[in-house]
């Protein structure tokens, strides 16, 4: 039992249960996601592990890491806000709005908030082209959509994140 | 209709010309049997096709049917209507159909190549100048066919990348010359199921790299480098070695197991070496029925020993002590003088990688005076692979479905890598594969039974497989039944066995225990059936079949030589025990390439020439015998081995041809029945092999050789003429040990003298070791005390689940004295 199996006995035997034993590579997504889940990352030590419970080499485990942009190699914020700067949202003034996020929060695109709350990243199109400017925002709760935002609803919700993480 | 499906054809127009290919074809691939070139980038003829670059567009066009009467329309002129697609389409992922019609020659096609060109040049440096792949290149070929003279895009937001990247210690990657096309990955992951390299990221942050330890370390890294269409990939061997047009081409055969891949050496003067002929790389040359387009990375990078610095130049006698160079009339005359003095006492010992022609003079020379000639080798049974091994006909590739492959005793891809990709390949096509060997093995995962008998067991694991005796056996669960039944009933059956764990007893058991079952099941004497030594030297199998055999008793034998006449082997440095027997030897005559602990002992030494510098044949496992050829000239005065031997015969009264090695085979084809059909001419003979590679594209098949000198030819059997093949009795070897019992094996990366003169593979080979099971580990630490036949060795210790309780595991050639199953004591 390595250290992954360790700590999230349960959850990775009920994403096991749902495979046939001969297929279980399927089960790489969701044992990637449970690694990812509390620290906001994958660690390599994660990927060699998720290897040896899914009989695959660890190049194979970090090319899904890699393919997919919601799985992620480096450590960031507990929140991380994906802004979509793709062209629909760019036609509605994305660019703009980042850019006064950027310096209302006092980090350049891809960095992290010293407090390591916030990091903020652009994306490409997330499907919700006429309500920009919008992100995403991933964190150990998930991913939730928020649509229509302005800077000031934007700083208002990073607030938010801050009263939660002191009380 | 009816009269193609009966022939299984599909007739087809490719740039007006017709052609005729099986159905189910690939458009690219019935291009290259029209002789039309449609480029490719991520399409391998070995491969499943992607479609990922978009290299190889055309326009492809069917014939109109009328709807209603499913009749052909015809033009005006009479000739069948043709309806093009709206889009072009890739042929590497289109498969023929009857009537169609394919262009490659149209400017709207041509246009497209320019197109899907200008793309991959956005980002690729085209630094050709300085590129290994240069001169062999595809890009670079079809750069100058189609590409713009000027890029349309910014330069500067062209994309910067790192230009060495170590995927390992044997591979670089530059990763702006990356294209995407994954055949490297590919290659890594459906063909030798290492998929130790992938992608990461994507679009056009994609890139190559490895997340395992340690890095890109397979045993076939160098195919990648091949079969990369720029010059991604490199070798650490080769890069910027020279320029591909300044090198020539010289077949060669590798010697290293008992495939005997078939090989291009690249050889070309340098300044380096002082104007010298050197060989600069080792690259595959295709052979259908031995290694396809492949060979393993001991095969490519070990032959710098052929070459290196301390060859011997010219021969030695030892004076008071000291090693005096002499000539060559004064060492052949000692030498002849002492051999011919021993009479009976006379041992001679023959590596196991030496040449037919090498094989055959020793023993010439050895009955000649009255001696014993012992070919180097712990395996028995090369006797049974003449009466009942794969005749001619066979190819490994033929078989599938309805066949059985039973492998036993091996952990077959470290004794002969090109064996298991072969016997996994036939497993894909549905071949049954039963895989029968103490420990777990990388071939387990395409068995269809595995059988896991105890070290020592293995003849009689074997024998309880005849289904007649199947009762008698405490393995016989449903899967060994099953096994059983399906290797009786299989179509087509071939075994392999191989030597782990196994001594001369053993082997010898096991050995005519395959060829009983195989007898028993009615597989010999048919193409595609038979037994197959997985020898532990390249050219066992040639040995045996030039008359010499190993000997069971070759330690007391030495003890007791008046004269010993050693040829290509280091007994002294592989096992202490022989050490120890070689010093008891009267005289000692050593003929060798260099400096080994057994040329220590010699009283004369010969310097032998290399592969690269002598002509010769080899015989494979599967019994095909293969020439090679001169690349470089010799390393000083040495001479080749047949020759020096037949120098000595002349001395000592008995006339061998001494210069041309094709006349000693006439002398083969004239003794052995089974050679008597083969001369020189019949060895280098081709044919048009599958895929066609080396044409235009330069790489359609990468770029190993095509096979311009030689396919070999597969050996008649006894059984195969129809002569009665009677096995002899054994006894089934008593194992029993009380304690630890040390088993030896083979590991591909050995010590032997062969790998360590190459610089890249040098820090592949371990140093000594044994594994243990961790349950019988208690208190041990990492390096032990081995008690083995009466030595004393210090070496380090590796823990390992796969080995079963009770068993030390030994790996052979790393100076421990184990040549069978021994009991031992491990302490710290
Ligand atoms: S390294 Fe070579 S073979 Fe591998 S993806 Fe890149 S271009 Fe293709
Ligand atoms: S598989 Fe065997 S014969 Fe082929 S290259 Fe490797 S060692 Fe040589
Ligand atoms: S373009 Fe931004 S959500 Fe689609
Ligand atoms: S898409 Fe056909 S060769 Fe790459």
């Amino acid at each position: 039992m390595n250290a992954l199996q360790h700590k999230y006995a349960k959850d990775i035997e009920k994403v096991l249960a749902k495979y046939p034993a001969d297929r279980k590579q399927s089960a790489v997504m969701p044992l990637l996601y449970i690694a990812q889940r509390d620290g906001g990352y994958v660690t390599k030590q994660d990927l060699v592990e998720i290897g040896e419970i899914l009989d695959m080499s660890t190049t194979e485990v970090a090319s899904i890491v890699g393919f997919y942009t919601l799985y992620h190699d480096q450590p960031a914020g507990t929140y991380r806000i994906q802004v979509c700067t793709d062209l629909s949202c760019a036609l509605r003034g994305a660019d703009e709005f980042l850019e006064n996020l950027c310096e209302n929060v006092g980090i350049k695109v891809g960095e992290t908030t010293e407090d390591g709350l916030v990091t903020i990243e652009a994306v490409m199109c997330l499907a919700g082209c006429d309500k920009a400017p919008m992100f995403q925002v991933q964190s150990p709760e998930g991913i939730e959509y928020h649509e229509n935002q302005t800077v000031e609803s934007t700083l208002a919700l990073i607030e938010s994140w801050k009263q939660e993480k002191e009380d | 209709m009816a009269e193609q499906v009966k022939e299984n054809t599909v007739t087809l127009t490719i740039d007006g010309v017709e052609v005729a290919v099986p159905q189910g074809t690939l458009v690219v691939d019935a291009a290259k049997i029209a002789g039309q070139d449609i480029p490719v980038f991520c399409y391998h003829p070995k491969m499943e096709p992607v479609g990922m670059c978009r290299m190889c567009l055309v326009d492809i066009g069917y014939p109109v049917k009328d709807r209603n009467t499913g009749e052909a329309v015809l033009n005006e002129d009479g000739t069948p209507k043709i309806q093009f697609g709206r889009t072009l389409v890739t042929g590497c992922t289109q498969v023929v159909s009857e009537g169609m019609v394919v262009v490659g020659y149209s400017e709207k096609v041509q246009q497209a190549r320019k197109d899907v060109l200008e793309f991959f040049l956005t980002s690729h440096p085209l630094d050709c100048p300085i590129c290994d792949k240069g001169g062999e290149c595809p890009l670079q070929n079809l750069t100058l066919a189609y590409g713009p003279g000027e890029s349309r895009f910014n330069y500067d937001e062209k994309k910067k990348n790192l230009k060495h990247v170590p995927l390992g210690d044997l591979i670089f990657l530059d990763r702006e010359r990356c294209i995407h096309c994954a055949r490297c990955t590919r290659f890594q992951e459906e063909i030798v199921d290492d998929p130790v390299i992938g992608f990461y990221n994507r679009g056009r942050s994609l890139e190559i790299t490895t997340w395992s330890e340690p890095g890109f370390d397979s045993y076939w890294s160098g195919n990648t480098t091949d079969i990369c269409p720029v010059g991604a990939l490199t070798t650490a061997d080769f890069r910027f070695g020279a320029r591909p047009w300044e090198m020539l081409e010289v077949a060669s055969i590798c010697r290293e197991c008992p495939v005997g891949c078939n090989l291009t050496l690249n050889t070309r003067r340098e300044a380096k070496s002082g104007g010298k002929m050197v060989v600069k790389r080792v690259m595959p040359r295709q052979n259908e029925q031995v290694n396809e387009l492949w060979i393993c990375d001991k095969g490519r990078f070990g032959y710098h020993y052929a070459s290196a610095d301390d060859r011997l130049t010219t021969p030695l006698i030892r004076k008071e002590g000291e090693f005096i160079p002499a000539s060559w009339d004064e060492a052949l005359s000692l030498a002849a003088e002492k051999m011919q003095a021993a009479g009976s006492r006379l041992v001679s010992v023959a590596g196991g990688q030496l040449s037919n022609e090498d094989y055959f003079h020793i023993g010439q020379l050895t009955e000649h005076l009255g001696g014993k000639a012992v070919l180097y080798s712990n395996m028995m049974g090369g006797d049974l692979t003449t009466k009942v091994g794969m005749g001619p006909g066979s190819n490994l590739a033929d078989l599938g479905a309805g066949d059985a492959i039973l492998v036993v005793a091996s952990d077959l891809e470290e004794e002969a890598p090109l064996y298991w990709l072969r016997v996994k390949q036939a497993a894909e096509r549905g071949a049954t594969l039963i895989v029968a060997n103490p420990r777990a093995t990388k071939t387990d995962r395409y068995a269809a039974h595995i059988i896991r008998y105890e070290y020592g067991q293995e003849a009689a694991a074997i024998l309880a497989l005849s289904l007649d005796r199947i009762g008698d056996s405490d393995l016989a669960d449903e899967s060994f039944k099953q096994a059983a039944k399906a290797f009786a009933e299989a179509e087509n059956a071939v075994v392999f066995f191989g030597s782990e764990g196994t001594g001369m007893a053993q082997s010898d058991a096991l050995s005519k225990a395959c060829a009983n079952l195989l007898i028993a099941t009615g597989h010999t004497g048919r193409p595609n059936n038979g037994l197959v030594g997985v020898w532990d030297k390249g050219n066992v199998q040639g040995g045996w079949d030039m008359g010499l055999q190993p000997s069971a008793t070759l330690f007391d034998d030495l003890k007791a030589a008046k004269a010993a006449y050693v040829v290509g082997a280091d007994l002294a440095g592989d096992n202490p025990a022989y050490k120890q027997a070689l010093a008891q030897a009267e005289f000692v005559v050593v003929q060798e390439l260099h400096h080994t602990a057994t040329m220590e002992l010699a009283d004369v030494v010969l310097p032998a020439q290399s592969f690269m510098e002598r002509e010769g044949t080899l015989t494979s496992g599967e019994r095909r015998v293969q020439r090679y050829y001169p690349a470089v000239p010799p390393a000083g005065e040495s001479k080749a081995d047949f020759a020096i031997t037949a120098e000595i015969a002349a001395m000592a009264g008995k006339e061998l041809e001494s210069v041309s090695a094709g006349l000693v085979f006439l002398g083969i084809v004239g003794k052995f029945k089974d050679y008597a059909d083969l001369d020189y001419q019949a060895l280098a003979e081709v044919s048009e092999q599958w895929p066609i590679i080396g044409r235009e594209d330069l790489y359609y098949g990468g770029t190993g050789y095509a096979n311009h000198q030689g396919l070999g030819v597969l050996l008649g059997t006894a059984a195969g003429r129809g002569e009665p093949v009677l096995i002899d009795g054994f006894d089934l070897p008593d194992t029993g040990v009380d304690g630890l019992l040390a088993v030896p094996v083979t590991r591909l990366y050995d010590q032997g003298n062969n790998l360590r003169y190459a610089a890249v593979m040098f820090p592949r080979i371990a140093s000594s070791y044994v594994s243990l099971n961790p349950a019988d580990a208690a208190g041990l630490g990492e390096s032990v005390v081995v008690e083995l036949n009466g030595f004393q060795v210090e070496v380090a210790l590796k823990l390992d689940e796969n080995v079963p309780q009770g068993i030390v595991v030994v790996p052979r050639s790393f100076g421990l004295p184990i040549s069978a199953p021994t009991p031992v004591v491990v302490k710290n």
